[in-house]
């Protein structure tokens, strides 16, 4: 066994380490095999899911339905998305953690960039995956006590541009927070005041969108071009900064 | 020509707030050479093995690994160092041989599956390629672990206090794998063993409160009065 291991091991020249491309696509697949296989993340964040539109059910089951019922349901529904969210981001992170794994990656050749590309992307498609099973279930529940203007379908335009936001911002605030005392907490304080302006763009885009009209026509732009340039500012910067957290 | 040293620090200095974890430490090391670091705790040992593993950047001074410079070309420094640690860095939920073939594919090894099924063999744990890490033993899993730090041939090892958590039998085949791979590398231990440190060693380093208290080949040094050292170093407690 000696002789194969000192062959095995026998130092050699330096290879070219790959393309920044080719490592967010190993890296991204490393998460995806992770997940699928354990489904760990998604199942509780779709039980997570379900109890908060429980919950929710409960707290609005004396309103009346009416058109102002359907004012509240864009915040209804970010406030799912968001909580939900948290939960996934905190164990996104957790995983690396365990056995020192993002050491492990830090030690190679990486492209910080990658690493956090891999894993912003790798938390989109999860938290995208939830919304596809939680957001019908919330409009079952909430929406149809109502009729929501024909615009109503235009909402999944906000839902996609709010949680590429919530995964880029979510992943950089869980690599600050995933070696910090009480970090599940620490999370959720650094998150909700770093996403509010998204929050308050995508809430405002998607009940416009429920109400139509004039409503619609006043504020869905604005909103949506006010979410769309804090997803590109912030994901910029953390991409950049990425560096400086995981080393600093 | 004459070979760069394998490790080069010129006063490397890293503060953290307040505290300095390491105070303008300096030395040399040639290739081939293994090093073995002893110091209390918080006298800077890992954050010393951090460093030349560019997991953390000095806050001034100078570090070459294999006349690489690591402020300036931190990436060529990766391809060169293998680091193992108590930690194995290695994904629970993944295979061995899934979680080689990252590593390998990250460093861009040629034929990463082949290399990666080369090492497993060598570590005696082929037959258990295709089962997720979360299975192993501890010595299992440090075997795995070996494999990584090795997936990209480094020219220089680090072992952070690479003994912690195994047990007698574990040693044992970790100190015939690691005899088997000495050749052509530098070696970098930190460890609270003495007895270990100091028979593995070709060159000691003492350290306490982020400083260097002593440095030198274990050849002109003198086991009892090195001893009578550590003792005295470990009374010196964290800067």
């Amino acid at each position: 066994m000696a002789k194969d291991y000192a062959k095995a091991t026998a130092v050699a020249g330096r290879p070219a380490a790959p393309s920044a491309l080719r490592q967010f696509s190993v890296l991204l697949r490393k998460d995806l095999t992770q997940e699928f296989r354990t489904k760990e993340m998604l199942v509780s964040m779709v039980v997570y899911a379900v109890l908060v539109i429980i919950v929710l059910g409960v707290a609005l089951s004396f309103a009346k339905p009416s058109q102002e019922y359907l004012e509240v349901c864009g915040g209804l529904l970010w406030v799912l998305i968001v909580f939900t969210s948290l939960l996934g981001l905190n164990k996104s992170f957790s995983r690396e953690k365990e056995n020192g794994c993002l050491e492990g990656l830090l030690l190679a050749p990486v492209d910080r960039g990658a690493i956090f590309l891999a894993k912003a992307v790798s938390n989109l498609i999860f938290i995208l995956l939830v919304e596809v099973l939680a957001v019908p279930l919330f409009w079952f529940f909430f929406a149809s006590f109502a009729t929501p203007a024909e615009t109503a379908w235009l909402s999944v335009v906000p839902l996609l541009v709010g949680s590429v936001g919530i995964a880029g911002v979510g992943t950089l605030l869980s690599t600050i927070t995933v070696n910090t005392r009480g970090k599940d907490v620490m999370l959720a304080l650094l998150f909700v005041p770093v996403v509010f302006p998204l929050l308050y763009a995508c809430v405002s885009a998607t009940t416009a969108t429920l109400l139509g009209g004039e409503v619609f026509a006043a504020t869905w732009t604005v909103s949506l071009v006010l979410a769309a340039g804090y997803d590109v500012i912030m994901i910029l910067a953390a991409w950049v900064l990425y560096d400086f957290v995981v080393t600093a | 020509m004459t070979q760069p040293p394998a490790i080069e620090a010129a006063k490397v200095s890293k503060v953290f707030g307040a505290r300095k974890a390491l105070d303008k430490v300096s030395f040399s090391l040639p290739q081939g050479a293994f090093l073995s670091v002893f110091g209390p705790n918080g006298a800077g040992k890992t954050t010393l093995l951090r460093i030349l593993a560019t997991l953390s950047k000095p806050t001034s001074g100078d570090v070459r690994v294999g006349g690489v410079a690591l402020k300036e070309q931190p990436d060529a420094a990766r391809q060169e160092v293998g680091l193992i640690s108590h930690a194995p860095m290695l994904y629970p939920d993944l295979t061995a041989e899934e979680n080689l073939m990252l590593y390998a594919q990250l460093y861009g090894v040629e034929n990463p599956r082949q290399r990666v099924l080369e090492l497993l063999d060598a570590v005696g744990l082929k037959h258990r390629r295709l089962d997720v890490v979360r299975t192993f033993s501890r010595g299992m899993t440090q075997r795995v672990s070996i494999a990584r730090a090795l997936i990209n041939n480094p020219s220089v090892v680090l072992l952070d206090e690479p003994y912690a958590g195994l047990d007698p039998h574990a040693v044992e085949i970790f100190d015939e794998l690691l005899a088997t791979v000495r050749e052509g590398r530098t070696f970098v231990m930190v460890s609270h063993d003495l007895d270990k440190g100091f028979a593995m060693a070709s060159h000691l380093l003492v350290l306490a409160r982020g400083k260097v208290v002593s440095f030198g080949e274990k050849e002109d040094t003198d086991r009892a009065q090195f001893e009578a050292l550590y003792r005295e170093t470990v009374g010196m407690g964290v800067a």
